[in-house]
């Protein structure tokens, strides 16, 4: 898999984590839970912006443009389609065996693509 | 809510990165996506270490790489250092990124703390793959309501 793409995955896990930390309902669940999460927030942050330094501007440009316009920027492809719009992907793309060893967006709605390996 | 849960008894590892990798051993994904679940599984834990109950160890994050909520427990009863207080019962769990996950997400947490605060106690005594899953109100690789 390309490391671009790894990180980019890896960068939206995080994005995820911080964006359930905001939320008041899993903040309280965790502490339900019996976990400490003060401070959690902060940190994740920090580590947010190393992995972006570990990120090509131009990956790191198209992953941000992409999650301010539809909130998630990485997508898997499903049955050959994108899953966030949907759209048939290309037939020799999806066949590719080494489909993850570079970037492929999406061409209707420019999410950035991976195939679950 | 769908669910798939695996089990390991008795957990061979010996260290909190070694117990993850072999929770994520027992998942239906790739080598490339279970490294990546443990990075991610890893900054969880590096903020703030995920042990319950004294000796529970409940590491959990949501992740694109997973399509469906995924549970793995185990036990060990040497206990795992993770990494300051030895935990004895693992329960690893990745929900899916989608539009409703975040609500699903929230009432999974709720499920898994009720089940922690009623029977903590039976959870870390249990000694045998059957119990620990009935305490924990999972059924074994079924789709759960
Ligand atoms: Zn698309």
């Amino acid at each position: 898999m390309d490391k671009q793409l790894e990180k980019l995955i890896s960068l939206h896990d995080l994005d995820v984590m911080i964006a359930d930390l905001n939320r008041k309902d899993i903040r309280k669940r965790e502490v339900e839970m019996g976990l400490h999460t003060e401070g959690a927030l902060e940190e994740l942050k920090e580590l947010r912006e190393t992995y972006c330094k570990g990120i090509k501007r131009k990956w790191r440009g198209l992953y941000n443009q992409l999650t301010r316009h539809y909130g998630n920027a990485v997508v898997p492809a499903l049955m050959g389609r994108c899953a966030g719009c949907l759209t048939r992907l290309p037939t020799a793309v999806c066949s590719d065996p080494e489909r993850n060893s570079k970037i492929h967006t999406c061409p209707t709605c420019g999410r950035i693509i991976y195939w679950a390996d | 809510m769908k669910y798939s849960a695996l089990s390991k008894f008795e957990l061979s590892a010996s260290s909190r990165d070694e117990v993850i990798k072999e929770l994520l051993d027992l998942f239906s994904v790739g080598e490339k996506s279970r490294g990546l679940l443990a990075v991610a599984l890893d900054i969880r834990e590096k903020v703030g270490a995920t042990v319950v109950h004294s000796s529970i160890a409940l590491p959990h994050c949501r992740s694109i790489l997973v399509d469906k909520l995924t549970i793995a427990v185990g036990k060990s009863s040497a206990g795992i250092p993770w990494p300051e207080e030895k935990v004895n019962t693992v329960v690893l769990f990745i929900s899916p990124v989608n539009l409703t996950a975040p609500q699903e997400h929230s009432k999974f947490l709720a499920h898994i703390a009720g089940k922690i605060k009623n029977s903590g106690d039976k959870i870390i005594a249990s000694s045998n793959q059957d119990e620990l899953l009935k305490l924990l109100g999972f059924q074994l690789e079924k789709q759960g309501e």
